[in-house]
């Protein structure tokens, strides 16, 4: 295959580079950073930004033109060249060292439309030049829609040449690197510039300039070398031709490449997906295994709402339930003559300021007022940063390291609110004390009557005492056996008033316990609800922009 | 076409040859010994901007040492040495080749072309070069090879006695082994031959090095290479020009024109003519040759001391930093300790326990159990009452060591995040740092529960040992004040002329009894709180050796990299010492 069809399936061993695969790539990027943003570093995504940002511009600027710079060291006669390709002095040439300074443009084609790309490109109005004119007739037709850069040097002692180097190639659309026999093998070249566009290997042709200083033998031998080099960069398949601006007739391999590439209109997009593919793979570190958003499983979250749960100062509120229920139970049903005793005792419940008489569906609406439970003490306050730390770390487990300080700190993103919100979890509790038992209700009426009874009998005896006191003659007291009937109704009254107050408080204490289990039931759920509200749910956001720049990245990386 | 007059050289760089007393020059081969040692002895093992840089010139100083001053210094009237250097495809080996009139050493098209490089010297003088002591880490060998660590000897009759040539790899190719030899040979030169060309006069890279030789006062000539015919005057103008604006304009420029080379490779004669009768002329002078000599190795030797008070400023920031990296970690542990000590405030916890082993101990009763601690929660809330501050509400519910071992872990934990997240602040710390330091020891649940069985062994310990005495005392003293109590009783009683029956000396006795127990629970109590007291300084005692050991793993790390304690100390006195010896010698005749 002669070197001209050698180029020719070069340029287009690839696919064509279907320009809306290529948008969808660029807005999966774009999605990729806005999930990204605040979980990831800045500086590993900073490539990202600059690549959407500049593929925004190029594909919004003329499509119809293709950017191909000419780009090597000091000498190597890119000027030169650049004159021979456009048959005008156009680039000024010299032998003092360093010559260009400024990039220069040559357009093929009308200057207008152009210009906006130079524009944004940064070529300065006065160094553009335009190629067609009448006198040219068709020959330079095929070339039209190229624009092509004189770049400066990359490796003189003026360090503002290197700079504007840099810069346009990141801008360009096609590269012709050109190189000569005396620097063909410098480290500058190879090291800084050549690998940097492994990538873009479909957009590359390298030029052996001054051939016309060899020998035929010695240019072969050179070249042979340069390939040596070239894949030892990782440019495998990239086109090396020889070339001299001397002679004329050794530029037609180069014009007819350009020409190809000018044809196939590719060479923007060639260009947009190699970049695509260099971040795509610089940003496959930070992705790694899918990640379930219920990866912080049961256990974890357990062992988090105990520890909240034990701050929050549910078992002493679960324990006050049982004292509360055990207090108005034996205030309810106790013996009335020692039931004003125990109102010397507070309600451990209202101690926490945490009863309530008001029905359920008032509770919802009405401001909160808070508890008085005490401030958790320094080891709950240990437990629960251990087990806050101990979410984030199983959610953080399966995916790659680089996300775990954003999961951490969306675990404790809201720790502060945290006591508060369990204060008012804490209050807004049904505990199941609004209502007394019916049962209380009934023994407590039992113990009037009974107390009653004694009353009467002891009221029946006093008028007895009374009477004989008076003189008055003194009237029978009906007998039951051998017992008067007022002492047995007052003896009899106060006994089983005891009794009754005796027996009842086994079921009483049971009944206490009950509550206090069921206090402390509810209590726990309410817990959790705020665990899940206030520390999984934040990790869950995260894990959630994780499965979404997963699935962006997919995208973005297919071919 | 040589822009100097080669006859001036001479004139301005020897006036007289001075006589060197040997001891001052044994002095200085010493001090120039102990420098690199000290220099050799010198790391920069955390990572920091400034210590890469240091690393490189400290290497390249060491080789200096070892491959010219040293050798140079022990014999002065060795041959003179130019070395041929420059960017790749100048010109060097064909140079060479034309000023011995021999193709010794081998040029071609392919970049870059020597590999390994070649010495050309007079017969008489390849002793001298071949005793190895020049360039000691280079073997000789006779044939060219490829590997860069050798040196290949050539004899060349052509070539005047006294002078050597050094054909050097390149300083620009792709081949990084070709710079770093090249860089060190230049370093070994007594006089740089400098070849650029045409195309490359303007080169980033050979300027840098220029500018490094002038800064060391070498002796430089240049060479401006294939120099296409029209353009020579334009071109070494301006090579001229820049020479100037840096400070070189001493330097001899050489202009050799693109020629054909002819039949064996080699350059025309007339072409290296004036080249060929300048060095000639240096080789027939002993003087001349002597006065270059001294020049650039008092030129080096001055150099030595800017170049080595880099280094100690940066060994110095290398101890800074390590001892900032140490603040750090120290600071998070303190916050550890306190969080620590405040979290044992509550006296509860300690006379909890302590009361435990008490009862434990003497086996008290479940009835009297129940009297003491309640006798402890009533001082309690007495003294809240009075101090206005509130009581402690809650109970007591989980166990000592589950809430001191959930307190140590939370500690360790707080400090050891705190600690990374400082060191990862900081250069130096994020390269001493490993994933694993961020959370506490895999094992420091086991050992803070070791450390807390530990210490309630001390407190049982301590129990019996004292609980014993205290709980006589106690007794002794509930005795004393009821004792007074009782006659004070009695004679109340006596006084107001109740005769006291036997039944209310009975009840007075009982009464006596009961308040016995509870004066005996009350000063019992005290003596709980005073052991509860000693119970905990032990405890943080104990506890700050856990944390030490935490925190040891990250001040290990800093001690690891074995810095002494003022690095940049030994530098400085070595360079004082050689810049003393070194105006002592005064190798160049005027002191500087």
């Amino acid at each position: 295959m002669s070197l001209v069809d050698r180029v020719k399936h070069a340029l287009a061993g690839d696919d064509r580079v279907d320009a809306e695969q290529l948008v969808a790539r660029l807005d999966a990027l774009q999605r990729f950073l806005r999930v990204t943003d605040p979980y990831l570093p800045d500086n590993d995504l900073v490539a990202a930004h600059t690549l959407v940002e500049r593929a925004g511009s190029r594909l919004a600027l003329s499509q119809d033109h293709t950017v191909v710079a000419l780009a090597g060291s000091t000498g190597s006669g890119k000027s030169s060249l650049f004159n021979a390709l456009a048959r005008l002095k156009l680039s000024p040439v010299g032998v003092r060292r360093p010559t260009t300074g400024v990039a220069h443009a040559c357009v093929w084609g009308p200057l207008e439309p152009a210009n906006r790309l130079l524009d944004w490109i940064g070529v300065l109005p006065r160094q553009r030049f335009i190629r067609e004119s009448a006198l040219d007739g068709d020959d330079e037709a095929a070339l039209r829609g190229l624009v092509l850069l004189d770049l400066p040097d990359f490796d003189s002692v003026e360090r503002g040449h290197r700079l504007e180097v840099d810069r346009l190639l990141g801008l360009v659309d096609q590269v012709v690197w050109v190189v000569d026999p005396q620097k063909y093998g410098d480290r500058v070249l190879h090291n800084a510039y050549l690998r940097q566009f492994k990538q873009h290997s479909d957009i590359t042709i390298v030029v052996l300039n001054q051939a016309d200083r060899l020998s035929p033998s010695d240019t072969d031998i050179v070249l042979t070398d340069l390939k040596r080099l070239l894949e030892e960069d990782g440019l495998t398949g990239v086109p090396a031709l020889a070339t001299s601006a001397k002679q004329p007739g050794m530029l037609n391999e180069l014009r007819e490449a350009l020409e190809k590439t000018v044809a196939e209109r590719q060479a923007a997009l060639r260009r947009l997906s190699g970049d695509l593919d260099v971040v795509a793979e610089q940003l496959a570190t930070t992705i790694g295994p899918p990640a379930a958003e219920d990866e912080v499983d049961r256990a974890t979250v357990r062992q988090l709402s105990d520890a909240l749960a034990a701050s929050a100062g549910v078992p002493a509120v679960a324990a006050a339930t049982a004292g509360a229920y055990r207090h108005r139970a034996i205030a309810s049903t106790g013996w009335p003559l020692v039931r004003g005793m125990r109102k010397l005792r507070p309600d451990p419940l209202k101690r926490l300021h945490l009863s309530t008489d008001k029905p359920d569906a008032a509770l919802e609406a009405e401001p909160v007022a808070r508890t008085s439970l005490p401030e958790p003490d320094a080891a709950q306050k240990s437990a629960v940063g251990l087990s806050v730390r101990a979410v984030a770390a199983r959610a953080a487990a399966p995916i790659p390291p680089v996300w775990a300080p954003a999961l951490n700190t969306a675990s404790r993103s809201r720790l502060g609110d945290l006591p508060d919100a369990l204060d008012r979890a804490v209050a807004k509790t049904d505990l199941g004390m609004s209502r007394k038992p019916l049962w209380w209700g009934v023994v407590g009426l039992l113990q009037w009557v009974l107390t009653l009874t004694a009353v009467a009998g002891l009221g029946w005896l006093i008028a007895g005492y009374a009477v004989r006191v008076l003189g008055l003659p003194a009237f029978d007291n009906p007998k039951v056996g051998e017992v008067p009937l007022p002492t047995l109704l007052l003896l009899g009254g106060l006994l089983v008033g005891a009794l009754l107050a005796l027996l009842l408080r086994p079921i009483v204490n049971y009944g206490a316990r009950r509550a206090g289990r069921r206090a402390e039931q509810r209590l726990r759920g309410a817990v959790t609800e705020v665990a899940r509200e206030y520390v999984v749910a934040p990790v869950r956001e995260v894990l959630n922009g994780y499965a979404q720049a997963r699935e962006a990245l997919t995208v973005v990386r297919s071919e | 076409m040589a822009r100097s007059r080669p006859q001036d050289l001479a004139a301005v760089l020897a006036p007289d040859p001075p006589v060197e007393p040997p001891p001052a020059v044994g002095d200085l081969a010493q001090a120039l010994s102990r420098l690199r040692a000290t220099i050799g002895g010198t790391t920069y093992p955390l990572v920091m901007p400034s210590a890469e840089e240091a690393k490189r010139i400290g290497a390249a100083l060491v080789a200096q040492l070892d491959d010219y001053l040293l050798p140079r210094l022990a014999r002065l009237d060795a041959p003179l040495l130019v070395v041929v250097g420059g960017s790749t495809g100048a010109g060097k080996s064909t140079l060479v080749n034309s000023l011995v009139r021999a193709p010794v050493t081998k040029a071609g098209v392919l970049r870059p072309t020597t590999r390994s490089p070649v010495l050309v010297s007079h017969p008489s003088d390849s002793s001298w070069f071949r005793n190895g002591q020049l360039l000691p880490g280079l073997t000789r060998t006779a044939e060219s090879s490829t590997d860069p660590k050798t040196l290949q000897l050539v004899s060349a009759p052509a070539l005047g006695p006294g002078l050597a040539f050094l054909d050097a790899p390149d300083i620009d190719s792709v081949v990084d082994r070709n710079r770093q030899l090249a860089a060190q040979l230049l370093a070994a030169a007594d006089l740089w031959l400098f070849v650029t060309t045409a195309a490359r006069y303007a080169d980033a890279v050979p300027w840098e090095l220029l500018t490094t030789a002038r800064l060391r006062g070498t002796v430089i000539a240049l060479v401006l290479d294939r120099v296409p015919a029209d353009a020579a005057g334009e071109i070494s103008a301006h090579l001229a020009e820049m020479l100037t604006a840096r400070d070189m304009g001493g330097a001899p420029i050489f202009v050799l024109p693109e020629s054909v080379l002819e039949g064996n490779g080699l350059l025309p004669e007339d072409v290296t003519r004036p080249l060929h009768d300048w060095f000639a002329q240096l080789a027939a002078d002993s003087n001349a040759r002597a006065a270059v000599v001294k020049q650039t190795l008092d030129g080096a030797l001055a150099a030595l001391g800017p170049a080595v008070a880099g280094l100690a400023e940066a060994a110095d920031e290398q101890a800074t930093a390590a001892k900032a990296l140490d603040e750090r970690v120290t600071a998070a542990y303190r916050t550890a300790r306190r969080s620590m000590e405040n979290g044992l405030q509550d006296g509860r916890l300690m006379r909890g326990e302590v009361l435990a082993r008490w009862q434990e101990f003497v086996g008290t009763g479940e009835l009297l159990r129940t009297l003491e601690s309640r006798v402890g929660q009533l001082r309690d809330k007495i003294v809240s009452a009075v101090t206005g501050r509130p009581a402690p509400g809650r109970n007591l519910q989980a166990a000592l060591e589950s809430q001191l071992a959930t307190l140590l872990r939370g500690v360790a934990a707080d400090a050891a995040e705190q600690a990374y997240a400082a060191w990862q602040a900081h250069p130096a710390g994020t390269a001493l740092l490993e994933p694993g330091l961020q959370k506490p020891s895999p094992d420091l649940p086991q050992r803070a529960e070791r450390v807390i069985r530990d210490w309630q062994q001390y407190v049982l310990d301590l129990v019996r040992s004292e609980a014993g005495d205290k709980r006589v005392v106690a007794r002794g003293a509930a005795y004393a004040v009821n004792g007074v109590g009782l006659t004070v009783m009695i004679a109340v009683f006596t006084s107001t002329a109740f005769i006291p029956t036997g039944a209310e000396v009975a009840v007075g006795a009982g009464t006596t009894v009961a308040a016995q127990k509870v004066l005996e629970a009350i000063f019992g109590d005290q003596a709980v709180r005073s052991l509860a007291t000693r119970a905990r300084t032990e405890l943080i005692k104990r506890v700050n050796v856990l944390l030490d050991a935490e925190a040891a793993r990250f001040t290990d790390r800093t001690a690891a990299v074995g810095l002494e304690l003022q690095p940049g100390a030994a530098l400085r006195q070595a360079a004082v010492e050689v810049e003393r010896s070194r105006e002592e010698v005064a190798l160049t005749g005027t002191p500087s």
